[in-house]
C-alpha cells in the first residue's frame, strides 16, 4: 500500500523532469535528409507571422517541389535568437543569417556548423550567375558559408521637400555647399507658408552610423573602413574627410539646419517629425519617399507634400560617390546546416530549392503575391497593390527572404517607386564598399562595438557643441590603445596578404 | 536509553566522566530508529503540503539554481562553440580587467549613487502616500486616487520614457515650449548630464510609488481603531496620532520591505536606464546593467560580462546581509 502510494506521489516529479527534457530536446530536432519537411529559419520584419497554409507558402511549395516549415525570427530579436541557436548548435536545416558584422555570430558561422557551398554553385542555373563581387563580399575568411542574399548596392541618397524649395524659390541642390544652403534657408525662411518654424535636416540618434555616414561619404570617407594614402587600412570615422564632414555638419546644425535634439530622436520620432512638416531634408534610402508621402496622406489626404530624390550630391572636386548601406550588396547568407543536411547529395537537393527561389515566378510571388488577390497589372504593365492590408499580412513577410531582391524590378503605378528604383540602379556604379569586409580581425570582433561607441559619443558631443574637434581627436587617441591600433594593423596585414 | 556512563559508579576517572557526559547524551540514542523518523516520517506526514510546494521547488531548482552553474564562465574564456567543458580557464583575469579599467569606478559610482537616491527618495514615497490616503475620508475619492496613482505601474518603461521624451524634448516638447513662452531658455532635460539623475528618480517614483502603497494600506487596515479613540481622549491631534500610533504599527512592514528592497538595491533595471542613456549623459548614466549589455550581448564578451554581473551580485548580497543584521540589532525580525 505504502509503496504504491509512494510511487504515485513521485509521478509529478517524473512528469516535471520529462517536461524539462522534452523541452530541451524539441529544439534540436529537425532534419533535412528524411521525410520531415525542410526547416528554414528566416527573419520577420512585419508585426505578425504569415499563415503557413497561406497562398505564398503554398505557391512556393509547388514551385520548389518540397514541403517546408518557416521558423520566423522577429527582426528585433534576431541577434539573440541566432546567437542562441548557434551557441547550442541547434540550427534549422536552412538559416538566414543577416548579421554578418556581429562578432559572435561571425565566429559562430565559421565554426563548422555550415557547409561551404561554393563548390556546388556552378551546378545550378541561377546560383552560378551570382556576381563575383558579391561572392567576394560574402566570404568569411575566404569561405562561402552560404548562398549570399543580394541587395541593391547603394540605396541611400538625399530626399528634399520639393514644395518647400518652390515656396522659397530655390533650386534642387546637387553639391554639399548648396545642400547646406538649402538646410539653412529652410530654417530661416518660411517654407511652409504658415509661419511655423521648421528645420532642414531631420536626423536621428543613429546619425553617426546612418545619415551622417552617408553625408561623410560625399566628402570622401569610406564604408566603415578605407585604404589611406600610405596603404594602411583605417576606419572611416578617423579619416580626414570624415572630420571635414563633421565640421560642415556642425556648421549647418548651429545655423539651425538640423533638428536640435537629434541625438535622442528614435526612428519613429523621426518619421513623425517628417510627417508633421518639421523639416524638409532627410538622408535615407531613396525608396522611403513613397512611405513619407503615404504617411503625410494618412494625416491629410489633400496634402501637397512632394519629395525630390537626389542621388548625385558631390563635394568640391571629390568625384561622385555613395557609400554602400547594404554591406556591399550582401544582405547575409542562406546557410545550410552540416548537422541536419548530412550528405553532399542533401546539399545539392537543398541548393536546388534555393535555385528555384531565384526564378522569376518565385521572386514575383514573394514580392507582389498573387495576381488578382494581392495585386493587379494595369495597361502599362505597372503593378498596383490592390489590398495593402492583405499584402502586408500574406506577402510582405516573405519579401525579405528573397535571395536577390534586385533581380527583377516591377514597374509600379507609383512614380516614386519607379524613380527610386532607377536612381538606386544608377548609384550602384558609384558605390563605395568596405575593402576588408570579408577579412578577419580578432580585435575587431571583440572590441569594435566599444570603440565605435566611444567615438560615436565624441561625435555627438561635438555636434551638440559640448566638445571640440580636439576632443574628438583625443577620443580617437584613447581608443587606439583599446584595440584600434591592433584592428588597423590586423586588417592592413590581412588586406596586403589578400591582395598579393 | 542505554546506561549513562557518567552515572556508573565504577567509572573512577573524573576527566573521562566529564568528557564522556555530553557526548553520551548525543551519541547514545544513535542506534535507535529515532533519526530516521524526522525526514521520512515528516515527509510522509505532510506529503500533501510537500506536493503542493513541489512545483515551486522545481521552478527554483530549474530556473534559479541550475543557471547559477553558468557563473563558472566568469573564470573562463568562454566560447559558446566550445561549451563550458572545453573553454579554457583564465582564473581571475576578467576580474582583474574589470578592477583595473577606468570605467569601473564610473560604473560603481553611478550605480551606487543612483541606488542610494532611490533608497532615499523612491522608498519613502509610498509610505507617505499611504499615510495620506489613510487620512482621506471620502471612500470614492480615496479609491479613485488610489487607482489613478497605481496605473503607471502597468506601463512598460518604454512607454514611460517615451511619454517623458515627448514632453521634455527641446524639439517642440510641451514643457520646453512652456518655458520658452514664459521667456526662459529651453532646458536640455534629455541631454544635460545634470538632469539625468533627477529625471531617473522622478520617473521611478512616478511609475512605482502608487503600486507600492498597496502593501502599506493593507498594513494600515490592521491598526485598531480603539488606539486612535484612546489617543483622541488623551488629546492627541492627528499629527500625533500618526506619529505615535500609525507609524509604529506599520514599522515591521516598513523594515521588511526595506530589507527586501535592499535585495534589489543594485537592480536599477537595465531597461529604464538603457532607454534614457545617450552620448551626452553616459558619464553619469552608465551603470553595471547597461555595461553588461554592451560588453556581453553586443560585443560578445560573455565571460567578462558574467564577471561584472557576478561582482554586482556579491555587492548586493553584502548589502542585504548588512541590512538584515542591522535590523536585528534594532530588535526587528529581519527576513531570515
Amino acid at each position: 500500500m505504502i509503496s504504491r502510494r509512494n510511487l504515485l506521489s513521485s509521478v509529478p516529479v517524473a512528469a516535471a523532469g520529462a517536461l524539462a527534457l522534452s523541452s530541451c530536446g524539441s529544439s534540436s530536432g529537425s532534419s533535412g535528409g528524411g521525410d520531415d519537411p525542410l526547416t528554414w529559419m528566416a527573419m520577420l520584419h512585419t508585426p505578425s507571422t504569415p499563415d503557413a497554409s497561406g497562398p505564398v507558402q503554398k505557391g512556393l511549395t509547388d514551385l520548389l517541389g518540397t514541403d517546408f516549415t518557416m521558423q520566423w525570427v522577429p527582426d528585433a530579436s534576431k541577434e539573440e535568437k541566432i546567437n542562441a541557436a548557434l551557441a547550442s548548435g541547434s540550427v534549422a536545416d536552412v538559416t538566414s543569417i543577416t548579421e554578418l558584422n556581429n562578432s559572435s555570430i561571425r565566429s559562430g558561422v565559421t565554426s563548422g556548423l555550415f557547409w561551404d557551398v561554393e563548390p556546388f554553385l556552378s551546378e545550378f542555373d541561377h546560383l552560378k550567375d551570382i556576381d563575383s563581387t558579391i561572392l567576394d563580399g560574402a566570404r568569411l575568411d575566404g569561405v562561402l558559408y552560404g548562398v549570399p542574399f543580394q541587395k541593391i548596392l547603394a540605396r541611400y541618397g538625399v530626399l528634399i521637400r520639393q514644395d518647400w524649395l518652390d515656396e522659397l524659390g530655390l533650386e534642387v541642390p546637387h553639391t554639399i555647399e548648396d545642400l547646406g544652403k538649402v538646410a539653412k534657408a529652410f530654417a530661416e525662411g518660411d517654407p511652409t507658408g504658415t509661419g511655423k518654424s521648421v528645420t532642414g535636416f531631420i536626423d536621428r540618434e543613429e546619425s553617426f552610423k546612418v545619415g551622417f555616414r552617408s553625408l561623410a561619404g560625399y566628402f570622401g570617407a569610406g564604408e566603415t573602413f578605407q585604404l589611406d594614402d600610405s596603404g594602411t587600412i583605417i576606419p572611416a570615422i578617423i579619416s580626414d574627410p570624415w572630420k571635414e564632414a563633421m565640421e560642415w555638419y556642425r556648421g549647418v546644425f548651429e545655423a539651425g539646419g538640423v533638428n536640435q535634439e537629434f541625438i535622442t530622436t528614435q526612428k519613429e520620432n523621426q518619421q513623425q517629425a517628417i510627417a508633421q512638416d518639421k523639416g524638409g531634408i532627410v538622408v535615407t534610402g531613396l525608396f522611403e519617399a513613397k512611405n513619407y508621402v503615404a504617411l503625410a496622406e494618412s494625416i491629410n489626404p489633400d496634402t501637397s507634400v512632394e519629395w525630390t530624390l537626389i542621388n548625385d550630391i558631390t563635394f568640391e572636386d571629390v568625384p561622385r560617390r555613395i557609400v554602400s548601406d547594404t554591406g556591399g550588396g550582401v544582405g547575409g547568407l542562406l546557410a545550410l546546416s552540416t548537422q541536419t543536411v548530412k550528405t553532399e547529395e542533401d546539399v545539392r537537393r537543398v541548393l536546388g530549392y534555393a535555385d528555384a527561389l531565384m526564378t522569376e515566378e518565385a521572386h514575383g510571388l514573394m514580392t507582389n503575391g498573387i495576381e488578382g488577390t494581392h495585386y493587379e497589372i494595369d495597361g502599362d504593365g505597372a503593378v498596383t497593390i490592390i489590398d495593402q492590408g492583405l499584402w502586408e499580412q500574406e506577402v510582405q513577410p516573405y519579401s525579405s527572404s528573397r535571395l536577390a531582391e534586385n533581380a527583377f524590378t516591377y514597374k509600379s503605378s507609383d512614380p516614386y517607386v519607379n524613380l527610386a528604383n532607377e536612381m538606386m540602379e544608377e548609384s550602384s556604379q558609384y558605390a563605395i564598399t568596405n575593402p576588408v569586409q570579408s577579412l578577419n580581425s580578432e580585435t575587431f570582433n571583440s572590441q569594435w562595438a566599444t570603440i565605435e561607441q566611444t567615438i560615436q559619443d565624441a561625435y555627438n558631443n561635438f555636434m551638440m557643441g559640448q566638445a571640440s574637434m580636439a576632443d574628438y581627436e583625443s577620443a580617437i587617441e584613447t581608443v587606439r590603445s583599446q584595440g584600434l591600433d591592433d584592428i588597423i594593423s590586423e586588417y592592413t596585414e590581412a588586406y596586403e596578404k589578400f591582395n598579393d | 536509553m542505554v546506561a549513562d556512563p557518567a552515572g556508573d559508579p565504577r567509572m573512577s576517572s573524573p576527566v573521562l566522566a566529564a568528557t564522556a557526559t555530553p557526548g553520551a547524551e548525543a551519541s547514545a540514542p544513535a542506534p535507535l530508529p529515532m533519526p530516521r523518523k524526522p525526514l521520512g516520517r515528516t515527509l510522509w506526514r505532510y506529503r500533501s503540503l510537500y506536493l503542493m510546494a513541489l512545483p515551486g521547488i522545481v521552478y527554483f531548482l530549474v530556473f534559479k539554481y541550475l543557471p547559477m552553474g553558468g557563473l563558472i564562465i566568469a573564470f573562463q574564456d568562454y566560447k559558446p562553440f566550445l561549451g563550458i567543458l572545453d573553454s579554457p580557464w583564465v582564473g581571475f583575469e576578467h576580474f582583474v580587467r574589470l578592477f583595473t579599467q577606468d570605467t569601473f569606478f564610473m560604473l560603481l559610482r553611478n550605480t551606487l549613487f543612483l541606488s542610494f537616491l532611490l533608497m532615499l527618495i523612491s522608498f519613502p514615497v509610498p509610505i507617505i502616500l499611504a499615510l495620506l490616503l489613510n487620512e482621506l475620508r471620502g471612500i470614492v475619492f480615496k479609491r479613485s486616487v488610489q487607482t489613478i496613482i497605481y496605473i503607471p505601474h502597468f506601463m512598460s518603461w518604454v512607454i514611460v520614457v517615451s511619454l517623458f521624451y515627448v514632453m521634455l524634448t527641446t524639439d517642440g516638447g510641451a514643457i520646453n515650449n512652456l518655458i520658452v513662452s514664459l521667456g526662459g531658455e529651453p532646458v536640455g532635460f534629455l541631454t544635460d548630464p545634470d538632469w539625468l539623475r533627477p529625471m531617473y528618480v522622478f520617473q521611478h517614483v512616478w511609475r512605482t510609488a502608487g503600486w507600492g502603497t498597496i502593501v502599506y494600506l493593507a498594513a494600515l487596515t490592521a491598526v485598531g481603531m480603539s488606539l486612535y479613540e484612546a489617543a483622541e481622549i488623551d488629546g492627541a491631534n492627528r499629527w500625533q496620532q500618526t506619529w505615535h500610533i500609525t507609524l509604529p504599527a506599520i514599522r515591521a512592514t516598513i523594515i521588511v520591505l526595506f530589507i527586501l528592497s535592499i535585495g534589489d538595491f543594485l537592480e536599477l533595471g537595465f531597461e529604464h536606464m538603457f532607454l534614457l542613456l545617450n552620448s551626452m549623459n553616459r558619464e553619469v548614466g552608465e551603470i553595471f546593467d547597461t555595461f553588461v549589455y554592451t560588453a556581453g550581448i553586443q560585443n560578445g564578451q560573455l565571460s567578462f560580462a558574467t564577471a561584472v554581473g557576478l561582482f554586482k551580485g556579491l555587492v548586493g548580497l553584502v548589502l542585504v546581509m548588512g541590512a538584515n543584521t542591522f535590523a536585528k540589532k534594532l530588535g526587528e525580525e529581519g527576513v531570515y
